[in-house]
């Protein structure tokens, strides 16, 4: 038995030296797909933080112009206490020219030109609502009432913020999972045409193995191996990828000013763990797949 | 030991290779396989180890009928058979000692046999000072002495060997033959296909000889014609 598996390793690391070339584009290729597979992962995960921080607080903004008079102002106020059942009137805030455009200082903080075209003056007030009811359709009633008020100037929903960004991460997700889906077939493909390549070179072998009664699993195991290892090693690069890119992007968003929401697009260190063994287990599948067709078609060398 | 009941091979859908062949080998017997190329004589031989299926007959080895073997069991027949080519199909990147090992090797038998078992059949060839040569710095005749030892070193019943002096010239087929009669002598079948006279008129042991496939004489002691 032991001789067996001896065998069989010094036969895979014999061929992995043989086809470096071919072996290091197979590794490179399962590496790159899976990485896609990865970054796939942390995004989505990214986004879920992002929408399940906001959407614990749900709430609409109502925008009054800049040039709005203090009884239009009171009356959207009025209006606003009018519905208690609905909004939760303590926590109703008046921002006036000032903390506004404190607050749009926050906000387009990476974005100076947006910023440039706001001044205290002409910058529109903002009544923040928390409302207290958790049914979006009676806030976006509301919300279609006090858009027709004097001096209202436009009213944000939350929940259309949260459909740009479902919208956004759904697409994200798409793209990067066909891609990756993509990416894996061709990694599957490369690998399988390394091993078909290594049991061509070795067709010699093969066929004096066959003669003298070698089982088919005999002769197939180092290829399989071979093919393992290739899906492996590429889990394996991917992985330290992802990481590379994690750390990057966690140290990078911390320059983002608070408020923005991009600073919520990070990932526990946890989930990053759980993302690299579902890597390393991808690649193994996918080196074990490409090998063993490989392995089962070209046996009749 | 081999017995074939009217086999036919077909090749393809009309290349007839092998038609209603039928024989009985016994155990220790020589056999000389006999006839033009493409008569037939490779053909059985693929036959006799399960390279090739009939298309109608039976074919049986040690009183087991391998057409009706399932394909995992294969490797063991093929276990109890030698295989002994023209191109004598060494590995050229192995020594002779690693290529003769290799046969044991790959049917995952332990070191201490090999380490045993080599130089003994080594010896038997008349090779145990060249184990360490490659292929490529051996004689003709020396290869196939490598080749004879891999097909023998795993004490098989029936030793199978297609044109074994088809490269060779005729000192040199002669000691090949030598070595063939003496793995006989030890009780191993051997089945020989040829077109050598001169081999098989020297050796006088039963020979079958075909014509496109067809059996036309099956003689003990024959000669070639």
């Amino acid at each position: 038995m032991f001789s067996r598996i001896a065998y069989a390793l010094r036969e895979t690391w014999e061929s992995f030296r043989r086809n470096l070339t071919l072996t290091a584009a197979a590794v490179l290729t399962s590496a790159v797909s899976l990485l896609l597979v990865g970054s796939t992962f942390l995004i989505q995960r990214a986004f879920e933080n992002l929408l399940v921080q906001w959407r614990g607080d749900v709430e609409m903004i109502v925008f009054v112009r800049s040039d709005a008079s203090a009884e239009q102002i009171a009356l959207v106020d009025q209006v606003l206490r009018a519905s208690p059942t609905i909004i939760d009137v303590d926590k109703l805030r008046y921002l006036n020219k000032t903390e506004s455009y404190e607050e749009a200082k926050r906000i387009f903080a990476g974005d100076p030109v947006t910023l440039g075209l706001l001044t205290p003056e002409t910058i529109p007030t903002q009544f923040k609502v928390v409302p207290l009811s958790d049914d979006p359709t009676l806030v976006r009633s509301l919300s279609d009432q006090y858009r027709t008020l004097p001096g209202v100037e436009a009213v944000a929903l939350a929940e259309d913020e949260f459909e740009v960004i479902s919208t956004l991460s759904n697409f994200i997700r798409v793209v990067t999972l066909i891609t990756s889906l993509v990416l894996l077939l061709v990694a599957v493909g490369l690998i399988w045409n390394t091993i078909r390549t290594a049991m061509f070179a070795r067709r010699r072998e093969i066929e004096v193995m066959k003669l003298v009664g070698a089982t088919n699993w005999f002769i197939r195991i180092p290829f399989m191996l071979e093919g393992l290892l290739q899906g492996l090693i590429g889990g394996v690069v991917s992985c330290g990828g992802l990481w590379v890119l994690n750390s990057a992007w966690t140290s990078g968003v911390t320059s983002f000013k608070p408020g923005t929401g991009i600073s919520s697009l990070v990932v526990p260190d946890s989930y990053l763990t759980s993302v690299m063994f579902i890597l390393l287990a991808i690649g193994a599948v996918v080196g074990a797949v490409g090998s063993a067709i490989a392995a089962t078609r070209f046996l009749d060398v | 030991m081999i017995r074939l009941e009217n086999v036919t091979k077909i090749y393809g859908t009309e290349t007839v290779a092998v038609r209603d062949a039928s024989f009985d080998i016994p155990k220790s017997q020589f056999v000389f396989l006999v006839g033009p190329s493409g008569s037939g004589k490779s053909t059985l031989l693929r036959l006799i180890n399960r390279q090739e299926q009939p298309e109608r007959g039976d074919v049986w080895v040690a009183g087991r009928n391998i057409n009706e073997m399932p394909a995992s069991r294969v490797p063991h027949l093929r276990r109890s058979m030698g295989n002994v080519f023209q191109d004598y199909k060494l590995l050229l990147n192995k020594t002779v000692f690693e290529n003769v090992a290799f046969a044991l090797e790959v049917i995952g038998k332990p070191r201490h046999v090999i380490s045993r078992q080599v130089p003994i059949v080594l010896d038997l060839v008349g090779l145990a000072d060249k184990q360490d040569r490659f292929p490529n710095q051996l004689s003709g005749g020396e290869q196939q002495r490598v080749s004879i030892a891999r097909a023998f070193v795993n004490r098989p019943l029936i030793l199978l060997a297609d044109e074994p002096t088809g490269n060779l010239d005729p000192t040199t087929s002669e000691g090949i033959m030598g070595l063939l009669d003496e793995i006989n002598q030890t009780g191993t079948t051997v089945v020989m296909a040829t077109h050598d006279h001169r081999v098989v008129n020297a050796m006088r042991r039963r020979v079958i000889q075909l014509d496109r496939g067809v059996i036309v004489r099956d003689q003990e002691r024959g000669v070639y014609e």
